[in-house]
């Protein structure tokens, strides 16, 4: 079995839900639900996987959101294979900083596949007002700069375990040269490598 | 050397030793002063002129790497590369002493090149060390757990690359870094593909992995480490110079909320504190890491001490970027560009150590470059603070806490304000119970003034059964008795069977006659019986003594009527009379 380590980074402004959903993620549970949990801290965590015959161990790394620690982000984000960009769907500023971060990105991390991600949809659920931020701007913007565009809820669970499961699916799709293809995008992507592969020989 | 300071340093170092200047200098005359590990020449001078002579004429190079081989050196005059070496050694161990540059330090540091000069062929004598010796003996247990060509295999890989990193001093830490990458990846692809590891789990790969790592890395440690810390040295020093101008920073500058005053904040702080500086004295890059991930764990502790649930990334920082400020972790640039160099790759980029390693850089970074706008403040009060005019509000307080003297004395008297406040308060406890018991004194005085005013004692006549037998009476009534029955005629009825005498324990009584008997000694009764005596007994009002008011006057029954001892002689004994 073939065994790859995939790097996640968690950018979004401070409290935007990063730690929650990362929380959701590797615990299934959310910070309100309990008092005391037993994890002290989820800065850092790695997730293994079963994709096909490939083990995968993501490692998930959240980052300060603070606009402070701004300049050294991209020290995070070297080598990563994949970016979620968080932002709140009730605070219409945090999505402003989206831009900042996928700018950045760009620049610095160009094969970064990015993944933008609203949480606390279930806050928007619950009272229509306090959506701040159109869904149709955010869709525009996903299509504008080619990223996924989810909607996510820690405290629900919604989508969570959708996102990463994604991120998975393109980074094998994208990263690992599939021996035994099983998945029908897996088919449509090797030819095409393998043909390259065999004229520069 | 790039630095302005550091020329103005060294012309006093100079004088002191009576060198003149002008031998200082690079050779090239490029002003930088020179060294003669370098040939005379600064080392960016030296460095250009190597690498010149390495692409123009690498057959002379390679006669130069071949003279310098240790096995041929070690009888002759030492030469330069060995003085480099020496030098590096002597300077690790000195920083790690001294964090400050010292009078004392200074005049040690130059004398090794006489004691290098003298002390030549220095590689024989060199025995392993104890940090060698472990990691073999542990490298050596594992590899008995593979298969023997695997192991053979292994072991002879990793010799090789020592020897040649070991030969070669003279190599660049760049160089010596793709070397050893390059074996990492050739070693990886090597337990992969290669019939002789065939049967290993992905786990035994990975331990095997690990391990040559971590011997590796030990064994070499003196060699690229020394190299790495004396080309990183000014790096060094500016950072621990930056650390130590901002020891005013409060982790309320950073954002953070954590509460150093809290005795169990300290300790956590102190033992993260304590990681972040052992990293330094570890060999192998996962050595340090680790060093890195415990610190970064004791954070974690410390933030969920200060704010209950668990800690983020946004609260994370900061408080690294305050325990760093705090530590000050010696050699911090060379031991993060050590590990950086020197790890595997995958280690960086994946795993517990990988994330806390880049925060670490993340902070090194913060703290490099700093600004008054990164602590929320004036650039004027930034300014004042930084050089030392002015004391943030409670800085001076926060650094005293790190002094252990000055801690145990602020425990101290914490300790003893709370034991004077517990003392006070005992005395006030006590004094109110001084007020209390008086208090309760004079209510009960003035209560029974009360009931003693209100119910004054009226001593009614004694009231004697008229058919008693005159022998169980003790004699002091007994004439008494006999009076009474001369003088009135009583009820026969009264209260007979209610009086009863009781504890007639001496017979001698029987015998005796009945005398009269007006004043006898008695305490309680005393008075009683006087009185009793001389009142003319009224039959219908006839009761004892009373001990609560009986406004009535009528007869009543008493269950105890007092206890009184006859105290003449034959009745030695108390009497308990009841009726």
């Amino acid at each position: 079995m073939k065994r790859v380590d995939l790097k996640i980074v968690l950018l979004g402004k401070e409290y935007g839900g990063k730690t929650s959903l990362l929380e959701r993620y590797l615990y299934d549970h959310f910070h309100g639900d309990l008092p005391y949990q037993n994890t002290i801290g989820a800065a850092f965590g790695a997730k293994k996987i079963q994709l096909d015959d490939k083990q995968i161990t993501m490692g998930i790394w959240d980052t300060a959101g603070s606009e402070r620690y701004e300049a050294m982000s991209k020290i995070y984000y070297r080598g990563a294979k994949a970016a979620i960009v968080c932002y709140d769907l009730t605070d219409s500023s945090s999505f402003e900083r989206v831009k900042f971060w996928v700018d950045e990105l760009k620049k610095f991390e160009e094969d970064c596949m990015i993944y933008l991600c609203g949480t606390k949809k279930d806050l928007v659920q619950e009272d229509r007002q306090c959506r701040k931020i159109d869904y149709h701007t955010t869709t525009d913007y996903a299509d504008e700069i080619g990223a996924n565009l989810f909607e996510t809820s820690s405290k629900t669970g919604e989508c969570v375990r959708e996102l990463f499961t994604q991120i998975a699916m393109d980074f094998v799709n994208k990263y690992v040269p599939s021996s035994k293809e099983k998945n029908e995008d897996l088919i449509l992507e090797s030819p095409g490598k393998k043909s390259t592969f065999c004229c520069s020989s | 050397m790039s630095s302005k300071s550091e020329p103005a340093h060294r012309f006093r170092r100079a004088n002191l030793l009576h060198i003149p200047e002008s031998d200082l200098l690079c050779k090239n005359g490029c002003g930088f002063y020179g060294n003669p590990a370098w040939q005379g020449y600064c080392s960016k001078c030296h460095k250009e002129l190597y690498q010149k002579s390495k692409h123009s004429n690498v057959p002379e190079l390679k006669s130069k790497y071949s003279r310098r081989s240790p096995s041929q050196t070690s009888g002759e005059s030492p030469d330069s590369s060995f003085l480099t070496f020496s030098k590096f050694e002597e300077k690790k161990r000195h920083q790690s002493e001294k964090r400050a540059k010292t009078i004392k330090s200074i005049i040690k540091r130059t004398s090794t090149f006489k004691e290098a000069a003298a002390h030549s062929g220095w590689k024989e004598q060199r025995h392993m060390s104890f940090e060698s010796q472990k990691v073999n003996r542990d490298f050596g247990e594992f590899l008995k757990t593979l298969r023997e060509p695997a192991a053979q295999d292994v072991k002879k890989h990793i010799h090789v690359l020592i020897d040649r990193v070991q030969k070669y001093t003279d190599r660049s830490i760049d160089e010596a870094s793709e070397l050893i990458q390059d074996f990492y990846q050739a070693v990886g692809e090597r337990f992969e593909t290669h019939p002789a590891f065939q049967g290993a789990s992905p786990d035994q790969v990975e331990q095997l992995m690990n391990f040559t790592e971590k011997y590796l890395m030990t064994r070499l440690y003196k060699v690229l480490f020394g190299q790495i810390s004396t080309e990183d040295e000014e790096k060094d020093l500016a950072i621990q110079k930056r650390i130590r101008s901002l020891n005013w920073v409060t982790a309320e500058h950073l954002g953070s909320d954590i509460d150093d005053k809290h005795p169990e904040v300290r300790d956590l702080i102190d033992k993260a504190i304590t990681d972040i500086i052992e990293m330094d004295s570890k060999r192998a890059p996962q050595d340090k890491l680790s060093c890195i991930v415990r610190c970064s764990q004791n954070i974690f502790n410390i933030l969920h001490v200060c704010h209950g649930g668990p800690a983020s990334a946004d609260e994370f920082l900061p408080a690294l970027v305050f325990i760093v400020l705090k530590a000050n972790p010696p050699l911090l640039q060379s031991n993060i560009k050590y590990i950086t160099q020197f790890s595997n790759p995958s280690r960086l980029m994946s795993g517990e150590g990988g994330y806390y390693f880049t925060n670490l850089c993340c902070a090194v970074a913060f703290i490099e470059n700093l600004t008054a706008e990164s602590l929320n403040l004036s650039q004027d009060e930034f300014n004042r603070y930084l050089s030392g005019e002015a004391v943030p509000p409670g800085g001076y307080e926060q650094n005293a806490f790190l002094c252990e003297g000055l801690r145990l004395m602020y425990q101290n008297l914490a300790a003893l304000s709370d034991l004077r406040q517990r003392h006070d308060k005992l005395m006030a406890e006590a004094l109110s119970l001084r007020e209390d018991m008086n208090k309760f004194k004079d209510t009960i005085t003035k209560e029974v003034d009360l009931v003693l005013a209100k119910t004054p004692l009226i001593i009614q006549p004694y009231k004697i059964p008229p058919d008693i037998d005159l022998k169980v009476l003790p004699s002091v009534i007994r004439e008494h008795v006999l009076q009474d029955r001369a003088s009135s005629t009583w009820p026969t009825d009264v209260l007979l069977t209610e009086a009863t005498l009781v504890d007639i324990e001496n017979d001698q009584i029987a015998g005796q006659q009945a005398v009269e008997d007006s004043g006898c000694p008695l305490s309680a009764s005393d008075i009683f019986i006087k009185q009793a005596s001389s009142l003319k007994p009224k039959p219908e009002k006839v009761t004892h003594v009373l001990l609560e008011p009986s406004t009535t006057g009528t007869v009543e029954t008493f269950h105890k009527v007092g206890e009184y001892s006859l105290d003449l002689g034959e009745f030695p004994h108390s009497h308990f009379v009841q009726m």
